[in-house]
């Protein structure tokens, strides 16, 4: 297989809906192209994310049987208690009887819409319970004092930054401060806004963060370069840079799936090296012109 | 009377022919396609420094105590004496060589600005450092040589103390040299023929992302070559004695040395590829390689409650995640070819090895 996977066929393969030969086929494909590796992942992350956001609804148990009983049940009574009122009023209602007349079909496609309908309600629900949280949380929070109010800033702080952990029930989250009466010290209002869903951070090997950082600093250094990178240097930093991350990615690969061997880990480092060594020679050129002395 | 005509035309062309050179030493001024020449008295050792925006950059080195710097582009060509005690009885140590090209008169560039081509005459003693951006630079007959250019080729040869190269996009070739060798190209090969060690200590480290690796008849005691996606192939006898660290991630590796050569093989490649030798190996241990991490166990899934009264009765569909690692196993060789006199350390990622006779 070397053409890229489209979406819906990675779908199926996290669905487990594909045949075992199919599964090997792309599970092989997705070892050695990093383009489909990348989208996996992501697809990956999204899937997690939305299990997580789920998962009270995934959970709760859907009383598809019981409650289509009820349903035909009530239906069942409305039909009967209808032809009761038909029979005595007559007239208008008559004119309604077609519509209500439930032949089989009928009935079990109004049941389909009650069912719909009962589970988009349980949605809502779960929803406003989930969203009015942080809300009630704020309305009890009392007026700090002010090193309690840093105390309380650098808690929100952290526990934005964590966006991927729940917020913590005993964390105090302030929408408003009111201004403190007791020590005359105004309060900084805080605005809260709820910590958004956000894919779980790639987990980093050990040793990785010190090269990410070195990246990062070269990175900005070159991008923060006013002279325009000329064509032909654009060039072939871009291609070999593709080509350092296309081995970083698969170095990194293999150093993830054996952390018990370092001689692999030095493979990733290696590469790692590569593309600091790569960005120091691009900001040397671009800098380039002196003498060096 | 012809005849006098013919005498007196031969004088006047002898008379101009002689002067011209005289005049060009004093120094010329760059008129359009007429060369700018200068020259000055250094040190035999003497650090020449030269830098343009773009222009082909070509260096020999001679046995004259002066540098000679001309060139067909330039309106003028200045020294600049950047030795630390600037005794003017002293010949200069330390020189730059400014270069002011005929387009940039005015106003004038800044330093390494010009765009112009530069031929350059340097003591056979002298430590040179060039600096272009898109040309190619030749360097040689000088005891050190550093050159740098972004897209340009780098040629070099007969250096006979040190040697350090980069080019982004250009290849390099450095011949008949000795002493310390750094080499580097990201986009571009590198090749190092016949090059040897001046001292013991002078090492020999080349390096590139996608550009191959060409090591001949390199016989410095230490040499390490490295490599992302290209090839590397070293060929010759090896230093009694010598370490080699070639590592790459996606190109083969090749060796070919004599028959007779004695080396000690440490190999770290992929399971996947090959250890191919023409030598008799000895293997000394191939440690079994880590077992690759399991993936974590999932959670046993939820037991749904089956539907009461009618319906089809569905079995659940437990779904496993699968895992999107493949495994990378690696192999590890030592092995032994006679008594093991060099060190070869080979760590290729995802590459073949071998090893040939020559």
């Amino acid at each position: 297989m070397t053409r890229c996977l489209d979406e819906g066929k990675l779908q199926s393969y996290f669905d487990g809906e594909l045949p075992i030969d199919m599964m090997e086929s792309v599970t092989s494909h997705l070892a050695s192209c990093v383009t489909c590796a990348a989208a996996a992942r992501e697809l990956e992350e999204e899937s997690a994310l939305l299990t997580t956001a789920f998962a009270g609804e995934f959970e709760a148990s859907v009383p598809t049987e019981r409650l289509r009983q009820r349903i035909d049940e009530a239906v069942l009574g409305d039909r009967v208690a209808f032809a009761q009122s038909s029979q005595k009023s007559g007239g208008l209602a008559a004119f309604f009887s077609g519509l209500l007349n439930f032949g089989t079909q009928r009935a079990l496609g109004y049941a389909s819409l009650a069912i719909v309908l009962a589970i988009a309600g349980i949605f809502a629900i779960v929803k406003m319970r989930t969203t009015s949280e942080p809300a009630n949380t704020a309305v009890n929070t009392t007026v700090p004092a002010p090193a309690a109010s840093n105390q309380t800033n650098n808690t929100v702080a952290q526990a934005t930054e964590k966006t991927s952990q729940p917020v913590p029930e005993t964390v105090k989250l302030p929408t408003t401060l009111r201004p403190s009466h007791n020590n005359g010290v105004r309060a900084v209002p805080v605005k809260y806004t709820p910590a958004a869903p956000k894919p779980t951070p790639i987990k980093l090997l050990p040793g990785e963060r010190s090269y990410l950082q070195t990246i990062a600093k070269l990175d900005s250094t070159i991008k923060s370069n006013k002279n325009s990178m000329r064509p032909a240097l654009q060039v072939e930093y871009e291609r070999n840079l593709a080509v350092v991350d296309r081995t970083i990615a698969a170095t990194r690969s293999a150093a993830k799936s054996n952390p018990n061997d370092p001689d692999a880990a030095d493979f990733m480092f290696a590469a790692y090296q590569s593309k600091v060594d790569l960005l120091n020679t691009i900001a040397d050129a671009r800098v380039g012109g002196g003498r060096g002395h | 009377m012809k005849k006098k005509w013919f005498a007196a035309c031969a004088v006047v062309a002898l008379i101009v022919s002689l002067t011209g050179p005289t005049l060009a030493h004093e120094n010329t001024e760059g008129k359009p396609g007429e060369k700018t020449e200068r020259s000055l008295a250094v040190d035999p050792q003497a650090t020449v420094t030269l830098c343009v925006a773009s222009g082909t950059l070509t260096v020999r080195g001679w046995d004259k105590s002066e540098i000679r710097v001309r060139s067909l582009d330039a309106a003028q060509i200045d020294f600049r004496r950047i030795d630390k005690t600037k005794d003017p009885a002293k010949p200069a140590a330390r020189v730059d060589v400014m270069v002011l090209d005929k387009r940039s008169a005015t106003p004038p560039r800044l330093d390494c600005q010009a765009l112009a081509s530069v031929e350059m005459e340097v003591p056979a003693g002298a430590t040179v450092q060039v600096q272009t951006r898109d040309g190619d630079i030749t360097i040689s007959g000088v005891a050190g040589a550093y050159a740098g250019s972004q897209n340009g080729d780098i040629f070099i040869e007969r250096a006979t103390k040190l040697v350090e190269a980069g080019s982004v996009g250009g290849s390099i070739i450095l011949k008949d040299s000795s002493g310390r060798v750094n080499l580097s190209s990201a986009g571009g090969g590198v090749e190092a023929i016949n090059v040897r060690p001046g001292g013991p200590e002078d090492t020999f480290e080349v390096g590139t992302v996608t550009g191959d690796i060409q090591l001949e008849r390199v016989s410095n005691p230490k040499v390490t070559a490295k490599t992302v996606n290209g090839a590397l192939m070293m060929s010759g006898p090896l230093a009694k004695s010598g370490s080699y660290g070639l590592t790459n991630m996606t190109g083969n590796i090749i060796l070919a040395m004599p028959a007779d050569s004695s080396f000690q093989l440490n190999a770290k490649v992929s399971e996947k590829h090959d250890i191919i030798s023409e030598f008799p190996l000895k293997y000394l241990s191939e440690p079994a390689p880590p077992a690759p991490a399991k993936t974590k166990p999932q959670p046993p899934a939820p037991k749904t409650p089956a539907p009461k009264g009618g319906g089809p009765v569905v079995a659940p569909i437990v779904v496993e995640k699968p895992a999107m690692t493949m495994p990378y196993i690696l192999r590890r060789v030592t092995a032994v070819c006679g008594s093991g006199d060099a060190i070869i350390s080979i760590a290729s990622f995802g590459g073949a090895v071998r090893l040939k006779k020559i």
